[in-house]
């Protein structure tokens, strides 16, 4: 690398870079509102509750089936997950929101299995918590994840009447659970960036390789045909006069000297294997101006 | 009539008729922005065909009361908002221009050297960087991707992007990619010369082989066949340009191919820059986020620039014949602009190595790199 070049964009770089990070972290909550809010809307199915939403960082819906194995499930509704912001706690990891799911009919102090349904889920996606009654408000649940037929995947977690994951905090025969789907955020965004960065890779590679493979296959199929079709030189009796060339109109000596120039160019990159080397003596203004002439012609064509 | 009279209907006719009461501050620095955007386009000839219709919308919609850009009482699109709607959410304008884009290009240089397309793959590393950036500095995913996607110095993909996955940033990012397309004769030089050293300047290509018009003609339908595979969401990006080189190469619909190339793109550029430009109300324009977008922009470019080079020091480690890192700058898509930059350091470094037909190679595969980026963004969301 040239070290000894003294850049001025440089320091343009570092300003920013630098003026980024200072920048504090407030300024960049200022945005205005939260654009990927996910709002959901519910559909109750016998006792199964769906809610149908764009979650974050998607263009197209999905869905996530709500079921309570041991009691009702009495209604599901979202929660706004500023009420349930603590430090250390990501919004952005809850890429689905937050539910409050009540539960009723259940035999106090029992415990019951509540499950979540979707093909938005991964085999890392975890069940959290939220008791804003205790000191530690978020808890990760015991998450079982089961792949279902489709590509969905199964959450199923226990949660006990009047324990910590219950709201109201009293075995009454009622849960009141505030829960989301949890997936690493920094974990897809950087994972995904990574791929797509290499899958970039992979498809330019791909057409580069079809395109190696048909400029093989149609310069072969040219140097056949080529063969073919040349003949011996016909030869021009010795009688025969002379074939007077018909006189054309006068071309200017500019043109000339770039017809001659890319003339003399095309045979000599036809008939060599290595790089044209033209040698400071070649070198005159005569031949410089052809170039330019003949250069400035061909890239009109990529001009927007 | 009394003269109170007189006086209540005239301040009445200034207040709820004209706009100079309802004029604000911000309104008239938006104002000024556009001005300063044509001032740019026509004074000192940056991308005029788009700043000029660019800097227009910015300047006519920031004046008050103006029908321009929102709905009528019966929720008809008024004059601007109408083209913005069916030209620019739907889709339309962007593919079209591909198609034009496609009928004007050239693909001899790049067929003859086809591992110029890694180059233009490596020069999507400043997209990447910059989406990390911004992640960091709180965008959401979405507005990560189409503020990174403006590295690919592809006007028609970065509008196409951000119309899909962050429409209320369009202005911003469609602004920063075409001002510093505009501006890669200046940007580019200096990190050109930091990641090359003078020898390496130097080194002469040979010669790009004659390119046959049958490889030309069959090369839309390979490279669409490959590349609608492997990335579907790209297809109406893809589709479009591969379709307007068909159209170019196949020689027997000239009229087609001319209208795409000139009358065309002509109309949809106008509709396209003046929809962006009207996108840029003083409201939603004026806050941090389209200054960082500028600054970030900036990062961007700078970054996909190194990292076009250094993808050609990385494959020269494996090639006999060496290429010049120099036209590892043209994988950005700027065309024909980023190759032209890459031929006038060449001729710095070399009074006579002409450069500028095998940096079309990677400027070229550029174009397809930033639009396969795109789509792996779309295909992210989707």
């Amino acid at each position: 690398m040239n070290a000894k070049c003294k850049v001025p964009m440089q320091s343009w770089i570092m300003a920013i870079f630098f003026a980024l990070v200072l920048l504090p972290q407030t300024l960049w909550a200022a945005f205005g509102e939260d654009l990927e809010k996910p709002k959901p809307e519910f559909t109750r199915e016998q006792d199964k509750i769906t809610a149908k939403f764009i979650p974050r960082a998607k263009s197209t819906s999905v869905t996530i089936a709500f079921e309570v194995l041991g009691g009702k499930l009495k209604d599901v509704t979202p929660v706004d997950f500023a009420t349930a912001n603590r430090p250390g706690i990501d919004s952005k990891d809850f890429r689905s929101e937050l539910y409050m799911l009540e539960i009723t009919d259940v035999k106090p102090g029992a415990e019951v299995s509540v499950s979540m349904s979707s093909s938005f889920f991964s085999s890392s996606t975890e069940i959290w918590g939220f008791n804003e009654k205790l000191k530690d408000s978020w808890m990760k649940g015991d998450t079982e994840n089961l792949p279902l037929a489709d590509r969905v995947r199964q959450l199923v977690f226990q949660v006990k009447d009047g324990g910590a994951f219950d709201g109201d905090g009293a075995a009454d025969g009622k849960i009141v659970l505030v829960c989301g789907p949890k997936d690493s955020f920094w974990g897809y965004a950087i994972g995904t960036l990574f791929i797509r960065f290499f899958g970039i890779f992979i498809v330019l590679g791909v057409l580069m390789a079809g395109m190696i493979f048909s400029g093989k296959f149609f310069q072969s199929l040219e140097a056949r045909q080529l063969k073919t079709v040349a003949k011996p030189e016909p030869v021009m009796p010795a009688a025969a006069k002379p074939v007077e060339p018909e006189k054309e109109d006068e071309i200017s000596p500019e043109i000339a000297a770039a017809i001659s120039a890319a003339l003399h160019a095309h045979f000599t990159a036809a008939q060599s294997s290595e790089p044209l080397d033209l040698s400071q003596s070649l070198l005159t203004g005569w031949t410089q101006h052809g170039r330019q002439q003949i250069m400035t012609d061909r890239f009109k064509t990529f001009n927007r | 009539m009394t003269w109170e009279h007189v006086l209540e209907l005239i301040k009445s006719i200034l207040t709820t008729q004209t706009g100079i009461p309802s004029l604000a501050v911000n309104q008239v620095l938006m104002m000024l922005i556009g001005l300063f955007f044509l001032y740019l386009a026509i004074a000192k000839e940056y991308e005029p065909l788009l700043l000029v219709p660019i800097g227009f919308g910015i300047f006519i919609v920031n004046f008050p009361l103006t029908p321009l850009m929102g709905f009528s009482e019966h929720g008809a699109p008024e004059l601007i908002r109408f083209f913005y709607k069916y030209g620019i959410e739907w889709e339309i304008i962007p593919c079209v221009i591909f198609l034009g884009l496609g009928a004007m290009t050239d693909f001899g240089p790049l067929i003859a050297n086809p591992k110029t397309l890694i180059i233009g793959a490596g020069a999507q590393l400043g997209v990447f960087i910059t989406y990390v950036g911004t992640l960091f500095a709180g965008f959401t995913l979405k507005e990560a991707a189409s503020v990174g996607i403006i590295g690919g110095a592809d006007g028609p993909t970065t509008i196409y992007l951000t119309a899909k996955i962050a429409p209320h940033l369009l202005g911003a990012n469609a602004l920063a990619a075409y001002s510093y397309m505009a501006m890669v004769p200046l940007i580019q030089p200096p990190i050109m010369r930091l990641f090359t050293t003078p020898e390496q300047r130097k080194i002469r290509m040979r010669q790009l082989r004659p390119v046959s018009q049958r490889e030309k003609l069959l090369f839309p339908l390979i490279g669409v066949t490959l590349i609608v595979l492997l990335i579907p969401a790209v297809a109406p990006l893809m589709g479009m340009f591969m379709f307007g080189n068909l159209m170019r190469e196949c020689g027997v619909v000239k009229r087609l191919s001319d209208t795409a190339q000139n009358a065309l793109m002509n109309i949809v550029t106008i509709f396209l820059g003046l929809s962006v430009g009207a996108t840029m109300q003083a409201d939603v324009f004026l806050s941090w986020k389209p200054l960082m977008i500028f600054c970030f922009g900036l990062v961007d470019f700078a970054v996909c620039t190194a990292g076009g080079i250094l993808t050609v020091h990385i494959m020269n480690m494996f090639l006999k014949e060496k290429m010049n890192p120099l036209i590892g700058s043209a994988g950005v898509s700027a065309v024909p602009m980023s190759a032209r930059v890459s031929h006038s350091e060449g001729l710095k470094a070399d009074p006579d190595n002409w450069l500028i037909m095998h940096a079309m190679g990677p400027n070229l595969a550029g174009v397809i790199g930033s639009a396969a980026a795109a789509g792996m963004f779309i295909a992210m969301f989707q």
